[in-house]
């Protein structure tokens, strides 16, 4: 046998064991019960449309606050731990290490029960405001790590230079280091906001008002509704088309960089 | 050669042990022994498996290692008398009353402290009910709501999902705003947080909060739900195997000694 034909038959084999697997697995599935259970067509029609105009719009709100405030937290983070003031890096150092080390679920209910009880003081929005508030504290620590790891990435020549020609170090900063630390950190970013989508689901360990509802809450209330549990299927089809585009999206922005390098 | 030769047996191999398990899959079905209980299609031979959402007390909750309340009881004693062990799963109560636990073959029978509902019962083979749930409002010891109506322009804190949520919605002032919690264990930390001003749920666990005097029973409502184990609505033999169990439970004292238990006032 020469060896490509060798090679052609071992590929053959190896395509036939895939399809084989494939029609197993389609064969074996019991898809009426599937069916029956999970999609339901009549339980999807009855969530439209208040799954669009609270569900998705709640959850991507809650995102960009927590997103937003994250960003804003884990700059401030990053900054005091490369900070030459070595009690800014102690207590960014403790902050971080303490809040990545949670789970987010914990810290929810911490600011949404424990705090409250503790100091007789309610974080603003109700329970939707304390979660979230709680989540920006969790997504600031997350990325004030990797601030800090971009801004490092930076070679240390462009600091150097800039100071050279006269800037101050805080304009350096701005100007010459902190843009070029978010090229380089684009895709980390991009899946720490993908985490925080998925992470709002969190959220309903709070509580929630009907109006407040993001989609897991969203969904599993139509669950006790109709007995059925084709909504969190459609709620895990609405998570993909919020996060599937955004993924898509940022590939494009980051080739885009890679070329105006 | 010989790697190629082998890795063609191997894939060989592994088309062979697939379609093995192709075939082995069809036949288990009706494969007819004697062992106990299989007459019932049970999960696992010998033993009934129940699914419960777990912690929800007195219902249902963990004492010493071990799963007890009275849905536990009153199930183990059914188990008992089928002659079958009683094997406990906790689940959420999403999968329980959309029937997914059931027909996904993790457990025989949902003993879960759940209302038999018009919609449940579409999907779900309910037994006779097996207790009368009473409906209440609890507020802190010092609030000025007496009853529902009080509750204008506040917080009322409900289970999602649960029948005491749908009553609070039908029943409340129009301007009450109503915050779902998960279960129990986030709606009390929630009334003594102050983020909701009352927790409208079964009064068996209201009650349960209103041991050391902070917090009282406002209101009762008498809802005309019962609740009753639920099973896959095929499995008539298990149904009426469970109902048997029941009235006897009723008839030889039992069912109200384990009422007593978890229910004297």
């Amino acid at each position: 046998m020469k060896p490509s034909t060798r090679r052609r038959l071992v590929q053959g084999v190896l395509y036939a064991v895939f399809v084989l697997a494939l029609a197993a697995v389609v064969l074996l599935a019991d898809w009426e019960a599937i069916g029956e259970n999970f999609f339901d067509p009549e339980v999807a029609r009855e969530a439209f449309p208040t799954i669009i105009t609270v569900a998705v719009k709640n959850t991507i709100i809650y995102t960009v606050i927590a997103f937003a405030g994250g960003l804003l937290l884990g700059l401030v983070l990053a900054l005091m731990k490369l900070s030459p003031v070595a009690p800014y890096r102690w207590a960014a150092t403790v902050y971080i290490e303490l809040f990545r080390g949670l789970p987010a679920l914990l810290v929810i209910f911490g600011f949404a029960f424990a705090v409250p009880i503790a100091f007789d003081w309610r974080p603003p929005g109700g329970s939707a405001g304390a979660g979230l508030l709680a989540l920006i504290i969790v997504s600031g620590a997350y990325i004030a790590e990797t601030i800090r790891a971009g801004i490092q990435a930076v070679p240390a020549g462009q600091a150097e230079a800039a100071r050279s020609l006269g800037m101050s170090p805080a304009w350096t900063m701005v100007s010459v280091t902190l843009p070029q630390a978010f090229r380089i950190i684009t895709p980390p970013l991009t899946n720490e906001l993908v985490i925080l989508i998925k992470d709002t689901s969190l959220l309903f360990i709070a509580g929630m008002a009907l109006q407040d509802r993001e989609l897991t809450t969203f969904a599993r209330d139509s669950v006790s509704q109709t007995a059925n549990a084709t909504p969190l299927v459609l709620a895990a089809l609405m998570y993909l088309i919020i996060t599937l585009p955004l993924t898509q999206l940022v590939a494009k922005l980051e080739r885009h960089n890679q070329r105006g390098r | 050669m010989l790697r190629n030769t082998r890795t063609a047996a191997l894939a060989f191999l592994a088309v062979g042990a697939l379609s093995l398990t192709a075939c082995g899959g069809g036949s288990n079905d009706d494969a007819g022994s004697s062992d106990a209980g299989n007459e019932f299609n049970l999960v696992s031979d010998g033993a009934l498996t129940v699914c419960s959402d777990i912690p929800y007390a007195p219902f249902e909750y963990e004492e010493n290692g071990e799963y007890t309340g009275f849905d536990m009881d009153l199930i183990r004693e059914i188990a008992t008398g089928m002659g079958l062990e009683l094997e406990v799963q906790d689940v959420g109560f999403d999968g329980l009353q959309s029937g997914t636990v059931l027909a996904a073959g993790q457990c025989d029978l949902g003993a879960s402290a759940m209302t038999i509902t018009p919609e449940r019962e579409e999907k779900l083979g309910f037994s006779e009910p097996y207790y009368d749930s009473l409906q209440s409002l609890l507020v802190p010891a010092d609030s000025d709501t007496k009853a529902l109506e009080d509750m204008s322009g506040k917080k009322l804190g409900v289970q999602q999902g649960t029948t005491g949520e749908a009553y609070a919605r039908d029943n409340i002032p129009d301007d009450v705003e109503i915050v779902s919690f998960p279960s129990d264990a986030e709606l009390f930390p929630a009334l003594q947080s102050g983020n909701v001003d009352a927790v409208l749920q079964d009064l068996p666990v209201n009650l349960g909060h209103t041991d050391d005097g902070a917090f009282t029973i406002a209101e009762k409502f008498q809802t005309d739900e019962s609740y009753g184990f639920a099973m896959e609505k095929e499995n008539t033999e298990l149904i009426s195997a469970v109902n048997e169990q029941l009235s006897e439970l009723r008839e030889n004292g039992k069912y109200q000694e384990i009422y007593d238990k978890y229910f004297t006032e």
